[in-house]
């Protein structure tokens, strides 16, 4: 669970107003062909601009942070948050700081909540890079970098394979093939690194799941808008294979979309098998074991395995309290004899509606 | 509405090929920095740079370098950082003499684009251009901005200064720095 940040001078000093926080004005003059379906401001998106650390304005002030970073952990791990009282806002409402364990995350809460009503108020949204520490921007350049890599490499691969295929054959059925084991091999990846990432961050108890609708666009939805303003589609960027044959999942979509993942790959190697199969097949089990320990018991003289220890025999030292501790094993042994009383159960009666 | 892959190629790649011919015929500088940006945009995905290096969008971005109009410089330099993170734009970059062109923009007024210069130049540093990348002259400036006010201008400096050079250079390029004052008139860069 995130905590509220204890105040650590060094990037949670006093906000400075910058150029990026700004919300620009929306162009209004692009040509048909070119608009797409939401006006935006002409920008350009670098990953400069981008950081796991976003600024959340417009949030009225009236109490609601819990239901803000409730609503910011649906996106994503947060790992801080904390209100920015020093910076200028309007009336009556609150400036927040929250801090994303992922740059998709950050990217996604973004696209999501920007311009959005909550409680009341709208919410702007943007990136706040200037907070982030030179080891932030250094991990974030290089997670960028060797995911720009890894889509190269994954093209080039592509590219080869097509080559290679003759053109009169079934391209599908072979490029099928080729990918589904691929699949095989990086789902075990794939629950490994989530079984590792989850115990790393044991500590905190996990927060929500993103809801699964996300990743369901994967698919559906194109990469960018006319604009190219794919800055704003967080599955999308981390499935650049997504679109193309068989969607052979890379090792980017786990670096980056892990927690989302529970479930919800429908390559995965793991087959579920229903819980009452599971049941049935334990009590078959358990059947099969009484019967052999029963036939154990009834051959007197085909005894296998090692006999369990007798209980050690007791000298009370006396006659009659001999006899008593005889008595009373052989009580508890008749006991221990008798199978449980199986509960019957009682028919519920339709409740006699008045 | 999904697209089947074999479709959508080809689309993708005539719809790009349209806002390239766009900026090329238009006369309105409003259209050309939308477009211009767009491109930059589209950049951003690694599906789209073998479309762009096919239209030869990374030369488009490093003729805007050059230009008065400080909006294409921006987007043009937003487009070069985007597009330098893949191996195969970068060459291209490169053998188009990118290196002494992108260096240039370290002089900008705009801190948006001399942030993308400090993360283009990471990206153009390779076994064979890094030399070239961590020269003297651009050390000390990126000395100077490790100094800088604005975080975001310090602390790429510092990625930049700790990852493309030896602590030599740097060493070095302070005590000239120290000696000869040579970096103190290139100004920085307005919020």
């Amino acid at each position: 669970m995130a905590a509220p940040v204890n105040k650590r001078t060094d990037c949670w000093r006093s906000p400075e107003v910058y150029k990026h926080h700004e919300q620009q004005r929306v162009c209004i003059s692009r040509p048909k062909y070119r608009d797409g379906r939401k006006a935006k401001a002409v920008k350009v998106y670098t990953i400069n601009l981008e950081s796991c650390y976003v600024m959340v304005q417009g949030v009225p002030a009236i109490g609601v942070m819990t239901e803000l970073i409730q609503l910011c952990a649906l996106y994503g791990i947060v790992e801080e948050y904390r209100p920015l009282d020093e910076y200028p806002a309007e009336e009556f409402t609150e400036v927040y700081l929250v801090k994303f364990q992922k740059l998709t995350s950050a990217r996604a809460a973004k696209r999501n909540m920007d311009e959005k009503s909550f409680y009341g108020g709208v919410l702007h949204v943007c990136y706040v890079p200037e907070y982030e520490t030179v080891e932030d921007t250094r991990l974030k350049l290089q997670d960028r970098r060797s995911y720009i890599v890894r889509a190269a490499r994954n093209r080039e691969r592509e590219r080869t394979e097509a080559t290679q295929e003759s053109p009169t054959s079934s391209d599908a059925t072979t490029l099928l093939n080729k990918i589904l084991p691929r699949h095989d091999e990086t789902s075990k990846n794939e629950n490994t690194r989530e079984a590792l990432n989850v115990s790393h961050y044991s500590e905190f108890p996990p927060l929500p799941l993103p809801p699964e609708e996300h990743y369901s666009f994967r698919q559906n939805v194109p990469t960018e808008d006319k604009m190219g303003t794919l800055h704003n589609s967080f599955s999308n960027i981390e499935q650049p294979q997504a679109e193309s044959l068989g969607s052979n999942p890379t090792t980017s979509n786990w670096d980056q979309g892990t927690e989302g993942r529970l479930g919800s790959n429908p390559v995965s190697g793991v087959r579920l098998i229903p819980r009452i199969a599971h049941l049935a097949s334990r009590k078959r089990k358990m059947e099969r074991s009484e019967e052999h320990s029963a036939n154990i018991s009834g051959e007197n003289g085909l005894l296998i395995g090692p006999k369990l220890p007798e209980p050690p025999k007791l000298d009370m030292e006396d006659e009659s309290l001999n006899t008593t501790v005889t008595l009373i094993r052989s009580t508890m042994t008749q006991v221990g004899s008798i199978p449980e009383v199986k509960k019957v159960e009682k028919k519920a009666k339709p409740r006699r509606r008045i | 509405m999904r697209k089947n892959d074999s479709t959508e190629a080809p689309e993708r790649f005539q719809y790009l090929q349209s806002l390239v011919t766009e900026f090329q015929d238009t006369d309105s500088e409003e259209a050309k920095e939308q477009v211009l940006a767009n491109l930059a945009n589209f950049a951003y995905d690694p599906k789209n740079m073998g479309y762009l290096q096919e239209l030869q969008v990374p030369d488009l971005f490093l003729d805007m370098l050059a230009e008065e109009n400080q909006n294409f410089v921006e987007f043009g330099m937003g487009g070069l950082c985007n597009l330098s993170m893949d191996p195969e734009c970068r060459d291209v970059i490169l053998q188009s003499g990118g290196i002494s062109l992108v260096t240039n923009c370290l002089s900008n007024g705009r801190e948006e684009t001399v942030l993308s210069t400090i993360t283009t130049l990471m990206n153009l540093a390779t076994p064979t251009t890094r030399s070239k990348i961590s020269e003297p002259g651009i050390l000390q400036c990126m000395l100077r901005f490790s100094l800088a006010e604005s975080p975001r201008l310090r602390n790429l400096a510092a990625v930049f200064l700790q990852d493309c050079c030896s602590e030599e250079q740097v060493r070095q390029a302070q005590q000239q720095m120290q000696g000869l004052q040579t970096a103190i008139g290139i100004p920085l860069p307005k919020k």
